[in-house]
C-alpha cells in the first residue's frame, strides 16, 4: 500500500509499563494480559490517516529492562516519534521519566516529538501517579500528554495519531527535512518530493497537544 | 529461500574444525560435526554466489534506514509444535550489527502480514539473548530459546534438493556461535531435560502435565491470541 510519509516510532520507558501491550492494542485492536519480557526490538506497523494523507507508522518497542536498555537505546537513532510511557500505578516508573528523556534526547533528533503516556488508567483505584503530576512533567519537558488504557484502548489510537499529527504539523512547518533519514520520516514511494508546504495545510485541534480528556 | 550470503563467518569455523573442537552429546551432535565436514569447502564457495532473501530485500527496501546495509544470512521456515503442528510462516535470519564482527550478533524474525501476506520484520534480538539448538536434525527443525525461557521450533522450507545443503548451513552457524560462546564442549543440539524422558510409571499423565507445562512456555500457534508476532 502507497502512503505519503513513513513516520519511524519508538516505545520506550521502564519494564512492565504496558509498552508492548499498547502496540498490540494500536495495530491488532486486541489486549494481552500477559505478555512476554521484550528482549531487543519489536516492529508493528499501521496506516493512519491524518490532514488527508495516508501515513505508515513504523514502530519499534524497545525493551525496557535494564540489562537490554544499552543495546535498545542505539535504536533510537532516526525516530520522528517517541511515547515515553510510565505506569500510573507505579510511582518508581514515573521517577525513572528523566532518565529515560536523557536517553532519548541522546541518541535521537532534537525535532523529535515525545508523548508522555501515563499507561494502565483502568487502575484507577491503584493510582500512584496522579494526572496533574504528568501534565506538569510534560509541560516542564515540552512533551505531549495523555493517560491511556491498553486493556480498555482508552485513548490509544489517539496517543499513537496525535503524536502523528504534531510530527505532520512540523513537517507543514518546514521544521522537520524530510529528505534527511535521520528525522525518522521517508518519503513514501511514489510520492512527489514537492509536497505542499504550509501551516495552514494541517491545522490543529485543541486536542492535538496538551492533556486529553477522552474517556481516561 | 535459499540462504544469501554467509561465507563471512565461514572461514574461521574451518579453524575450529581443524582444532577438533566439538560436543558429543546424545542426540546429534557427532552428526552434525559430520554435516559440517561434509559441507567442505564447495559449500562455502556456493553460498557466496546467492543473491538476497527477502528478508535482505525487505530491509534494502529503505523503510529500515539503520538496518538497510546488513548482510543477513536467512531462511524460509514454519512454526511447529514439539509435536510436528504447523504453523505460522517464519522467515529467520542473522545478521552482524557491524562488518568488523566475525560473526553476527543479531536474529532477525519477519513473516507475511495478515492483510497482504507481504513479508513483514517482526522482532530484531541481540544473539547474546537467544539459544539456536538443531532441534530434529532429521526433520530439519531449529529450536529458538529466548533468555526469557520463551521458545519455538522451526522448520526449514524449501526445495528438496537444496534443503540440506540449507540445513547443513545453519548447523554450521550453531556450531560457530555456540563455539564462540564458550559452549564449545557442549551440545548444542536440543537440550534434553529430564521431562523429556519417560522411563515408565504414569507416562501419559506425566506426558499431559508436560504438554501444559509446555504451553507456557510455548508460543501459542493461533495468530489472534499469540504474541505480536505470532510466535
Amino acid at each position: 500500500m502507497t502512503y505519503a510519509y513513513l513516520f519511524k516510532y519508538i516505545i520506550i520507558g521502564d519494564t512492565g509499563v504496558g509498552k508492548s501491550c499498547l502496540l498490540l492494542q494500536f495495530t491488532d485492536k486486541r489486549f494481552q494480559p500477559v505478555h512476554d519480557l521484550t528482549i531487543g526490538v519489536e516492529f508493528g506497523a499501521r496506516m493512519v490517516n491524518i490532514d488527508g494523507k495516508q501515513i505508515k507508522l513504523q514502530i519499534w518497542d524497545t525493551a525496557g529492562q535494564e540489562s537490554f536498555r544499552s543495546i535498545t537505546r542505539s535504536y533510537y537513532r532516526g525516530a520522528a516519534g517517541a511515547l515515553l510511557v510510565y505506569d500510573i500505578t507505579r510511582r518508581e516508573t514515573f521517577n525513572h521519566l528523566t532518565s529515560w528523556l536523557e536517553d532519548a534526547r541522546q541518541h535521537s533528533s532534537s525535532n523529535m516529538v515525545i508523548m508522555l503516556i501515563g499507561n494502565k488508567s483502568d487502575l484507577e483505584s491503584r493510582r500512584d501517579v496522579r494526572r496533574e503530576e504528568g501534565e506538569a512533567f510534560a509541560r516542564e519537558h515540552g512533551l505531549i500528554f495523555m493517560e491511556t488504557s491498553a486493556k480498555t484502548a482508552c485513548n490509544v489510537e489517539e496517543a499513537f495519531i496525535n503524536t502523528a499529527k504534531e510530527i505532520y504539523r512540523k513537517i507543514q512547518q518546514g521544521l522537520f527535512d524530510v529528505h534527511n533519514e535521520a528525522n525518522g520520516i521517508k518519503i513514501g514511494p511514489q510520492q512527489s518530493i514537492s509536497t505542499p508546504v504550509g501551516p495552514s495545510a494541517c491545522p490543529r485541534s485543541p486536542r492535538d497537544t496538551g492533556s486529553d480528556s477522552g474517556c481516561c | 529461500m535459499v540462504p544469501a550470503l554467509f561465507f563471512p563467518w565461514c572461514s574461521s569455523l574451518r579453524a575450529h574444525q581443524r582444532a577438533g573442537r566439538c560436543g558429543d552429546g546424545r542426540h546429534g551432535p557427532k552428526s552434525a560435526l559430520r554435516a559440517v565436514r561434509e559441507m567442505g569447502s564447495s559449500g562455502l564457495a556456493a553460498c557466496a554466489l546467492e543473491g538476497p532473501g527477502w528478508l535482505q530485500r525487505h530491509l534494502l527496501s529503505g523503510e529500515f534506514d539503520q538496518l538497510r546495509n546488513f548482510t543477513v544470512f536467512e531462511s524460509n521456515f514454519v512454526q511447529v509444535t514439539r509435536f510436528g503442528e504447523v504453523a505460522n510462516k517464519v522467515t529467520m535470519g542473522v545478521a552482524a550489527s557491524s562488518p568488523a564482527l566475525e560473526l553476527p550478533d543479531l536474529l532477525l524474525l519477519a513473516g507475511p502480514t495478515k492483510e497482504n501476506g507481504c513479508l513483514q520484520l517482526l522482532g530484531l534480538f541481540p544473539l547474546q539473548f537467544v539459544q539456536l539448538y538443531i532441534h530434529d536434525e532429521s526433520r530439519q527443525q531449529l529450536k529458538v530459546k529466548f533468555c526469557t525461557g520463551r521458545a519455538f521450533y522451526l522448520q526449514l522450507q524449501g526445495p528438496a534438493e537444496t534443503r540440506d545443503l540449507e540445513f547443513g548451513k545453519w548447523v554450521r552457524l550453531l556450531y560457530h556461535l555456540h563455539f564462540q560462546a564458550g559452549q564449545g564442549a557442549v551440545p548444542f543440539t536440543q537440550e534434553w531435560g529430564d521431562e523429556d524422558e519417560e522411563t515408565g510409571g504414569d507416562q501419559e499423565d506425566r506426558e499431559w502435565d508436560w504438554r501444559d507445562q509446555l504451553q507456557d512456555r510455548e508460543a501459542r500457534l493461533d495468530p489472534q491470541t499469540s504474541e505480536l508476532w505470532g510466535l
